[in-house]
């Protein structure tokens, strides 16, 4: 018995010496070269081992029978092979396949620029926007320090690459925004009606971007909102020009947030003296909501906007000043946006969104009223499909549908006349990205648009490459065509206008290197289809005109040299023409300055708990006409160049509070914009001129905030 | 047939044992590796062999746990910042696995923080709003879970260290987490021998700010 039980024990341990296995290899990456700390083991068994320096290892296992072997690390694709364990030594040579998704693989660069918190590749982070001086945390103020964009000045929007300010055009979480921009008085610019605060991530695109956006002819603005708000607080801002008040809620799987803002310049004005000859200056009255809700693996997220602004003021005659006009101007803005986002499963994404827009202007010009009012809905879904690491397919649909009317009061017969239309354009777009390997990335796609009112249908295509031959170094080349409906101004007299089109090719070459930036960008675009004044006359419209732009820009940006100094440089060089609206003959257009320069400075002092921020930016003198020249003279002249230096300061003297002082064109330079001439020669048969300039050479704003929370560490620093 | 019914049970008994013993066994050791890793290399090796104990079991959260420290240890020896970032998703991924297992232990949430705090001095200017937030809440949340866990006392302390020198105020209220993280070194037993049990010294350093 006993002699029994020992030789079954005996054999039971003499069995599992001899099912020992020895398993020794080698492990290489694509290239051949050995990797040392890769992962090998049995799966589901502690049995393993780490790599050696020359990529050699070797183990022992007692495991037996079918089996995989995995080998893992990071960066590399898990390689898993069946094995059969039987106590007979086991050679292998492993070889681990690269991952493309990595931090260092190539990115289409071409013409874009994102900025957001999370990636470090990126050449502007959410936080610049707020605290570049001169741009009064506006989010368009910012940008305009990024290369590819044209100072002007009266007009606070982005004119990028010789195309006009509504060419543009803004996007929050992938939905169109129409009308993105605050009311202004003529000649005073706009400031975006968005915060920057409420944005996780922008994405601003000069040219080339993705088919997934439509209706854009020049430049895509990308704001993708907050996601869920981690912890409840009060945020109360004071102002120099009103306040605020602000409130986040959070429960478990939702968090809202609701903000008002009011809005009144008057007590500024009475102390600095303006151009403008106000009767009442701005006043407005915002509120905005947020609320989040997380849903399974999606997120709901909704944003909705409202705000009515007001003011009224003098236009003075050029030839006679004393006499003047009354303009007055009411706005009410809504806007509502839903979208959700969700993992269908590990390669299926799905986005989907629903916006709404209303923007209503009351203007009465000398108690003659006329009205305008613009309604629009954007639906549109995506699905992301990721087939591979490698590859990644993009596809969905979308309609924009949009209803405009403008009416106003005829002084003659007392009718109202009425201009207007409604136009729905129903879009579809397929993108492929693919990863021919770390080096090189390809983007393919195609935009299909069928427009109601035009009732014309055509198909965009849009093409990305980048290629990385090196470390850190990268070349990227982006074409595509673009088109977009002519300004609401021009639709509205002839609905059956087409879409104004523009083809963009871009090449670049950027270098990010850790905490330095530098990039160069050439490209060349072209303007078909632009809306042109038949024989100089307003009424006959027609898409016969053309243009184009071409230019080289740099960008430079620090933020390591020097300690707790970041810095950036930008320098746009643009020559374009266009042949459009009353242009006798192509021409410069009023906005197109030749050479843009602009150097951004931020520095934390830290004895002083305070950032310092300057920022000085150029711009070469402006094409305009002077009428009293003959009409081969058309834009030949040159305004007198555009400088500004600005400066900010936000201090932190507590955790809760930040007192935050900003001033631009600190030494008072008189910018002007151009030339308005006199509709009539005075008595002597000569056109006389009036500059367009700066409301008022300083612009001065002060705010205080504080936060309330039960944490302690937490201020609104991104909110400026 | 009696006998080997016996011998059966026993076998059986004898490998529910072993594989515990060889569990302890296994992680004491690297846990000690862990802790005591110089270099990136070392940790490595150390890491492996913990994610293949994790791969192993599937009910256990502690490989997950010491994975995750070993990744943080990587990425504070690592100069390379993108590297760094390597490491703490790595680190962040290991964490989340471990709460998919016990989603209430507190070690597990302090940690976390840890992470996120450890990702803010990646590049503090940029991403200081964020991630103090982030790692504030997620220390509140360990130490709600278990307000005897010393060591989401010490990682609190150490972020309100960081917040008073950033703002030059007395440094009172870290001073007192501080002093209490230290008593629940000295008080704070757990039942579970793999239990974390670092902290102390860097705790007893962040003292030396408060004389």
């Amino acid at each position: 018995m006993i002699k029994s039980v020992i030789a079954i024990i005996l054999s039971v341990i003499a069995f599992s010496l001899s099912a020992q296995t020895k398993i020794s290899g080698l492990v290489k990456d694509d290239k051949g070269e050995a990797l040392p700390g890769v992962n090998v083991l049995i799966k589901n068994s502690y049995d393993g081992t780490s790599s050696g320096i020359d990529g050699s290892f070797s183990f022992l296992t007692e495991e037996k029978g079918k089996q995989v072997i995995v080998a893992t690390f990071v960066g590399y694709k898990t390689f898993e092979q069946e094995i059969y364990l039987s106590g007979k030594e086991l050679l292998f040579s492993i070889q681990l396949k690269e991952e493309i998704n990595q931090l260092d693989a190539v990115v289409i660069s071409a013409g874009s620029f994102t900025a957001g918190e999370e990636k470090r590749r990126t050449i502007l982070k959410a936080i610049d926007i707020a605290t570049t001086a001169g741009a009064t945390a506006d989010i368009a103020g910012a940008l305009n320090t990024l290369p590819g964009t044209q100072k002007v000045g009266e007009s606070g929007r982005l004119f990028v690459r010789g195309g006009d300010g509504n060419e543009t055009r803004t996007f929050i979480d992938g939905m169109a925004v129409l009308d993105a921009y605050g009311p202004a008085a003529p000649n005073t610019p706009s400031r975006g009606r968005f915060l920057p605060f409420m944005f996780k991530g922008t994405s601003f695109s000069t040219g080339g971007y993705s088919a997934e956006y439509g209706q854009a002819l020049s430049s895509a603005l990308v704001l993708n909102s907050k996601d869920k708000a981690e912890m409840n607080q009060t945020d109360i801002g004071l102002l120099s020009v009103g306040a605020d008040v602000a409130h986040t809620q959070v429960w478990e799987k939702a968090s809202w947030t609701g903000k008002v803002q009011y809005t009144d310049i008057r007590p500024y004005f009475g102390l600095i003296n303006q151009r403008v000859d106000w009767k009442t200056p701005p006043v407005a009255i915002e509120g905005s909501t947020a609320y989040r809700q997380e849903v399974g693996k999606g997120l709901i997220k909704f944003f909705g906007n409202f705000n009515r602004s007001s003011f009224s003021l003098y236009n003075h005659d050029i030839l006679d000043p004393r006499l003047k006009q009354q303009y007055e101007l009411t706005n009410d803005y809504r806007y509502g946006n839903l979208s959700y986002q969700a993992a269908l499963n590990s390669t299926w994404d799905l986005r989907s969104g629903l916006s709404y827009t209303l923007s209503q202007n009351k203007v009465k010009v000398d108690d003659v009223p006329l009205n305008e009012i613009e309604k629009g809905i954007h639906a549109k879904s995506v699905l992301e499909h990721f087939v591979s690491d490698r590859v990644e397919f993009r596809f969905g649909g979308e309609i924009i549908d949009r209803s405009y009317e403008a009416s106003r009061v005829d002084e003659g017969t007392n009718q109202t006349q009425t201009l207007s239309f409604r136009e729905s354009i129903a879009a579809s777009f397929a993108e492929a990205e693919m990863y021919a390997s770390k080096r090189l990335v390809a983007k393919v796609g195609g935009r299909y648009e069928y427009n109601t009112l035009s009732l014309q249908s055509a198909v965009d295509p849009r093409i990305s490459l980048a290629y990385k031959p090196g470390k850190k170094g990268q070349f990227a080349f982006a074409y595509g065509t673009f088109r977009q409906s002519p300004k609401n101004q021009y639709v509205r007299v002839i609905n059956q206008l087409t879409s104004e089109r523009a083809a963009h090719y871009i090449l670049n070459y950027q270098v990010i290197n850790d905490r330095k930036t530098f990039r160069i960008e050439g490209y060349y675009k072209r303007y078909a289809d632009l809306v042109k004044f038949e024989n100089g006359n307003p009424f006959l419209l027609a898409n016969t005109g053309n243009g184009y732009a071409k230019g080289i820009e740099l960008f430079w940006r620090d933020s390591q040299t020097i300690k707790n100094v970041d810095y950036w440089i930008s320098y746009s060089y643009l020559d374009t023409k266009r042949d459009y609206l009353n242009y006798p003959s192509a021409a410069a257009p009023t906005f197109a300055s030749s050479h843009n320069f602009s150097v951004v400075y931020k520095h934390f002092v830290k004895a002083i708990k305070s950032q310092l921020g300057f920022t000085y930016s150029y711009s070469s003198g402006r094409p305009y006409y002077n009428p009293n020249l003959p009409i081969e003279k058309f834009q030949s002249e040159r305004t007198p160049s555009y400088q500004d230096l600005s400066a900010n300061v936000s201090y932190l003297p507590r955790n809760w509070l930040i007192i935050y002082l900003s001033c631009t064109n600190l030494v008072g330079r008189d910018n002007v914009f151009g030339y308005e001439y006199s509709a009539q020669p005075n008595t002597s048969g000569e056109y006389i001129s009036r500059g367009v300039r700066q409301p008022a050479s300083r612009f001065l704003f002060m705010g205080v905030f504080i936060t309330l929370s039960k944490n302690k560490s937490v201020n609104q620093l991104p909110n400026l | 047939m009696k006998t080997g019914i016996v011998i059966f049970l026993m076998s059986l008994t004898l490998t529910t044992f072993a594989n515990d013993t060889k569990y302890l066994e296994v992680m004491t050791k690297n846990i000690e590796a862990v802790y005591k890793g110089q270099t990136i290399e070392e940790l490595q090796q150390a890491v492996n062999a913990l994610d293949r104990v994790a791969n192993a079991e599937k009910t256990k959260w502690e490989p997950y746990y010491y994975s995750a420290f070993g990744n943080v240890m990587m990425a504070n020896r690592e100069q390379d910042a993108i590297k760094k970032d390597g490491y703490l998703d790595l680190a962040l991924t290991a964490v989340e696995k471990a709460k998919t297992i016990n989603k209430n232990e507190s070690e597990i949430i302090a940690m976390e923080g840890f992470i996120h705090m450890i990702r803010l001095a990646v590049d503090p200017a940029t991403r200081g709003q964020k991630y103090s937030i982030m790692a504030m809440h997620t220390f509140s949340k360990a130490m709600e879970l278990n307000p005897e866990n010393p060591r989401a006392l010490s990682l609190a302390a150490q972020m309100q260290f960081g917040t008073a020198r950033f703002f030059n105020t007395p440094p009172t209220e870290a001073c007192i987490t501080v002093t209490k993280a230290l008593e629940k070194f000295e008080t704070y037993k757990s039942e579970n021998p793999l239990a974390p049990v670092w902290g102390k010294g860097m705790t007893e350093a962040l003292k030396k700010n408060c004389q």
